[in-house]
């Protein structure tokens, strides 16, 4: 479903299409209907994005987990712990850069864990996620103890608050980091192997790639983007409360779903899921702008993520008997 | 059960068939080994601190263990047929938070209470059970996806209100005890466990669950109806996680919005430390009791020497990695997405 018309140079992303339409028509509905909403014009519709740029830097690395057939669910904690021990070596009086590279550090390090134990012992990345994301969870509740570190240097808030000719800092890096993750996967040996590895893991093997290191470095690299949103979100909140990136898990992965990279893996554009990021954001922007409580919001990215899926799959079951049917038709006629 | 003969693959049997000794047979069964490591830690613990051995504490274990083992039990179910459900924490705390204020405001009584928990269970399930069997979602994402709408919904429901004045007449049946060390509780769902051994041991629909998740290609092609058993354990999933809703008002005596939001992993941990594999078609319905009273038995002891709270997840996160390291002992080759459901 991914792409639209038959002949190769027609090739229609259809999937992004849609996206498309769907985020210019959502801009236009909450600006016609929320006042504050577009009441900046353009550079204040950017500037609504910071917001959920961190997101969409979870949502990168995630899709690239995903299109190896895996799944995440540490990614949230992950940066959750990196925001906090950023915020702690800031609040101790640390180089605010020394901080940033500690936390992404911090950051690969658990992914690397993640990496390792879905490779090496061979375990399902579901139970192996499941399973760090709540050990994560202990750690950075501990570190972050009784009162979270918060009110740090102007330039530190300047990361997460900026703008760089009208577009916010936040967004910039979300943007570039995309740039590199497309890529990373479309022309690299990496991203052609988890690539491949996400479509037919034996197919890999027999290709004589190496499945395990590639899903290893996947989860690294998984974990070195939640690093940096983790970062993000404490420059762009002033604080690092333990649960600031851990309630981004769920939109993340809708956003890697509803960009249409296939959850079974081995299919999907980054492309596409940076649309689904501004999509969904400006979704969750809007109705937190109409006053709708976060709960609510979460509620509602629960049906996007159920509702992509099931329009997907069906769309794409359709399609494909549409598909054969044609195509049956034409050897027919043309025996 | 004629089929298990056509497709022998299908359907593993539920002991092993070489010839062994009695007692190599016991030592090799999960539940055996489980039961000799909460004997271990109760013993350490008694050691450490006299007071563990008493029979406030070990009823207290037990009716902690119920909450989670009513969960673990229709996880079971899902994982038996190589699914996965993320939503029971959520249908618990639903469950709990209606019928909680139902208690609270209008004095509902035990087996009212029962049935209307239940009833929401089963139709929470229902949602998971047609996102997955009718629509064919992959499980984990619909799961994800209800887990996310349901606690809203538990939100949007309260108004941010809790539960919190239980009558005693409810909240002495986890605290009496029948016999020293055992609550009312757990000899009051002791039957629920029995039902469910019985059921996925000698009944067709239950050895379809094993059929359908050791290999559901073969399964289909044994006949088996695979959707309409994908559907029913996801039913039976939100049943039991209703009625642990109320079995955690009773031991708890109060719910509020974001009850249950941790408990998912709770359920798939206790389920999977009694040996249900999260690939489908091994396990059993006593594995999810005596996984939860392990899991009850440890974080209790953590407690005992003075581990803070904060550091129980990380407990069960690193006992779940333990369990699954065991399992997959032997063939650490395996494919990622075993779990998932094969393209079509």
């Amino acid at each position: 479903m991914t792409t639209l018309a038959l002949p190769k140079r027609w090739q229609v992303p259809g999937w992004g299409l849609c996206l498309m339409i769907a985020m210019l028509g959502e801009l236009t509905y909450f600006t016609f209907t929320t006042r504050y909403f577009a009441a900046n014009g353009v550079p204040g519709i950017l500037v609504l994005a910071e917001q959920f740029a961190p997101t969409g830097v979870l949502a990168l690395g995630m899709a690239m987990v995903i299109l190896t057939g895996s799944i995440d669910l540490s990614a949230g904690a992950n940066a959750s712990l990196t925001a906090i021990i950023c915020g702690l070596g800031l609040e101790k009086g640390y180089n605010m850069w020394l901080c940033i590279l500690a936390a992404i550090i911090a950051g690969t390090l658990v992914g690397l864990a993640n990496g390792l134990l879905v490779a090496l012992a061979g375990i399902d990345s579901l139970l192996v996620t499941l399973a760090t994301q709540f050990i994560v969870t202990s750690i950075l509740t501990s570190l972050a103890g009784a009162e979270p570190p918060f009110n740090f240097s102007v330039t530190f808030q300047g990361l997460g608050q900026g703008t760089v000719a009208d577009i916010p800092d936040d967004v910039l890096v979300f943007l570039v980091l995309g740039v590199a993750t497309i890529l990373i996967v479309n022309y690299t040996t990496l991203g052609r192997s988890l690539v491949l590895t996400g479509f037919s893991q034996r197919a890999a093997q027999y290709t004589g790639i190496a499945t395990r290191k590639t899903l290893a470095s996947v989860f690294t690299i998984n974990g070195a983007f939640a690093g940096v949103a983790g970062v993000l979100l404490a420059a762009y909140y002033n604080s690092a409360q333990p649960d600031t990136g851990t309630i981004l898990l769920l939109p993340a992965i809708t956003i890697v779903v509803l960009g249409g990279v296939d959850i079974f893996g081995g299919r999907g554009r980054i492309g596409e899921v940076i649309i689904a990021g501004f999509l969904l954001g400006y979704l969750s922007q809007g109705m937190l702008i109409e006053g709708n409580s976060s709960l609510t919001i979460t509620m509602v990215t629960g049906l996007v993520l159920i509702g992509a899926l099931v329009l997907k799959i069906s769309l794409e079951r359709n399609f494909r008997q549409l598909l054969s049917v044609r195509m049956q038709r034409l050897r027919t006629r043309h025996p | 059960m004629t089929m298990a003969k056509d497709a022998e693959p299908a359907v593993r049997p539920v002991r092993d068939t070489t010839r062994r000794s009695e007692l190599a047979w016991l030592a090799s069964r999960r539940e055996v080994l489980v039961a000799a490591a909460i004997i271990l830690v109760i013993g350490i613990s008694t050691a450490v601190h006299s007071y563990f051995w008493s029979s406030a504490n070990i009823s207290f274990i037990f009716a902690d263990s119920i909450v989670v083992a009513c969960l673990a039990l229709g996880e079971s179910f899902v994982m038996l047929g190589r699914g996965i459900d993320l939503s029971v924490g959520s249908i618990m705390g639903m469950s709990a938070i209606i019928v909680g204020f139902q208690i609270q405001n209008h004095n509902m009584t035990l087996f009212p209470a029962l049935v209307f928990g239940a009833a929401i269970g089963i139709a929470l399930g229902l949602g998971n059970a047609l996102l997955v069997g009718v629509a064919r979602l992959p499980p984990i994402i619909a799961t994800l996806g209800t887990f996310s709408v349901y606690s809203g919904l538990e939100f949007v429901v309260t108004n941010g209100l809790q539960v919190d004045t239980i009558p005693n007449s409810l909240t002495n049946l986890g605290v009496h005890t029948v016999l020293p060390g055992v609550p009312i509780l757990l000899v009051a769902a002791l039957p629920l466990f029995i039902i469910g051994a019985i059921v996925l041991r000698y009944t067709t629909f239950g050895r379809a669950i094993y059929a359908v998740g050791d290999d559901s290609e073969a399964a289909y092609r044994a006949g088996i109806p695979v959707q309409r058993i994908l559907f029913s354990t996801y039913v039976i999933s939100g049943f039991t996680a209703g009625l642990a809703g109320i079995v955690l008002l009773i031991h708890t005596s109060g719910a509020s919005s974001t009850t249950g939001n941790t408990d998912n992993l709770n359920a798939i941990a206790a389920a999977l430390i009694g040996g249900t594999a999260l690939t489908g078609g091994r396990g059993g319905a006593f594995g999810a009791l005596i996984g939860s009273v392990f899991l009850s038995a440890t974080l209790t002891a953590l407690s005992y020497v003075h581990v803070s709270d904060i550091w129980q997840p990380a407990g069960v996160g690193v006992l779940v990695l333990l369990a699954v390291i065991y399992d997959s002992r032997g063939n650490a080759v395996r494919l990622p997405r075993m779990l998932r459901r094969r393209r079509t």
